[in-house]
């Protein structure tokens, strides 16, 4: 049993919440949202890159979740439940979108007045830098990584919302990781940052 | 192993001793490693304003609610329509039961069709307490049929082909 599930000590007796929503009390599930919102949109943004179809892609999820809630198995699988929708939503998004290009090497302009151009390159821009360079990732990569390194989960937690192996997922993240840093040389490169 | 295969083994979170011996002692990897962790900061650096997380929620609270109204309004009118047919169904059923039976169908009877034709070789019915008898005598063979004329026979059809009314008469009228 994965140790990332929901418990009643950091979702506020779920149990509780969960009962009076099947029962059509949308102020308990309105809670439920903001227990689970940082999760769920955070995920959807760094999968999708844009903050309209993150939330498109989070309202998807909640109604998802909303008329799931008398087929949810265990209340206490409600986290794990939400990642593996969230990603399944987006990767949904990205296939009606089609299969996405590189990104050209745009990106953030750099600060090139500052004297020292490595502190010059703000967190802010890398961050920007990165999520392009997620995009041009393909989405089990992307997926994997997002999950492992946005949100913490460790690689059997990633491997359980994928439905992959720990082998495969481990390998996965790596490649993406490779990846991300290989973008981010080419563009320190190019504008010799 | 070469840094690059080390490189995999960073990117892998690989925690054998060898590759913590290993950054010790490189430069190079030990920058791959810093870099992969600013990465791994920066996809984790992201500010997401609280407006956010309100607009998706007051969405999906909406499109629950828009929902429920569309559903009780689909079931108001299942309701409605299902009160409709009932009361049309009663409606009918009340006409019928207050309108008289109608009436049955007259058939108009035609007219028996009445023949008439003759039966040559039908036996006259001699009829022995009309006879005088003789009790002293004997019979003349010459007293018999000679006075007994052919019957005229009556028949009568009707509608039913099965029914045939078939009257014997004699020549006085009377019936045979």
């Amino acid at each position: 049993m994965a140790d990332f599930r929901l418990t009643a000590d950091d979702a506020g007796q779920p149990a509780g919440l969960i009962a009076r929503a099947k029962l059509g009390d949308l102020d308990a599930f309105d809670q439920i949202m903001r227990l689970h919102q940082k999760q769920v949109l955070m995920t959807a943004l760094r999968l999708l890159g844009n903050m309209e179809d993150a939330q498109d892609a989070a309202q998807e999820t909640f109604l998802r979740l909303y008329n799931s809630l008398n087929r949810l198995p265990d209340v206490l699988e409600m986290k794990s439940w939400l990642y593996r929708v969230t990603v399944n939503i987006c990767n949904d998004v990205h296939r009606q979108r089609g299969r996405r290009k590189t990104e050209p090497l745009t990106g953030p302009e750099p600060v090139s007045s500052h004297p020292d151009p490595e502190k010059a390159w703000s967190e802010v821009e890398r961050g920007q830098l990165v999520e392009m360079a997620l995009k041009t990732l393909p989405e089990k990569e992307r997926a994997a990584v997002v999950l492992r390194d946005v949100q913490g989960l460790s690689t059997r937690e990633v491997a359980e919302i994928l439905g992959s192996s720990e082998v495969t997922v481990r390998s996965q993240i790596s490649v993406a990781r490779g990846k991300l840093k290989k973008f981010t040389d080419r563009y320190l490169r190019k504008h010799d940052i | 192993m070469n840094c690059s295969d080390w490189e995999q083994e960073i990117a892998g979170e690989s925690e054998s001793v060898a590759l913590e011996e290993h950054l010790r002692a490189c430069g190079h990897c030990r920058e791959f490693a810093d870099e992969l962790e600013r990465n791994r900061a920066a996809l984790q650096a992201v500010a997401i304003h609280p407006a956010a997380f309100d607009a998706v929620r007051l969405r999906v609270l909406d499109e629950i609610r828009a929902k429920k109204q569309r559903g009780a309004w689909w079931a108001w009118s299942a309701v409605a329509a299902a009160a409709c047919v009932a009361v049309l169904c009663a409606s009918i059923a009340l006409q019928n039961w207050k309108k008289p039976a109608p009436p049955k169908p007259l058939v108009a009877a035609k007219d028996p069709v009445v023949m008439v034709s003759s039966i040559a070789p039908v036996q006259p019915v001699v009829k022995a307490h009309h006879r005088p008898i003789h009790k002293f005598g004997p019979v003349s063979a010459s007293a018999g049929p000679a006075h007994n004329p052919e019957p005229l026979v009556v028949k009568m059809l009707t509608n039913d082909p099965n029914v045939i009314i078939i009257w014997l008469v004699d020549q006085k009228g009377d019936s045979l």
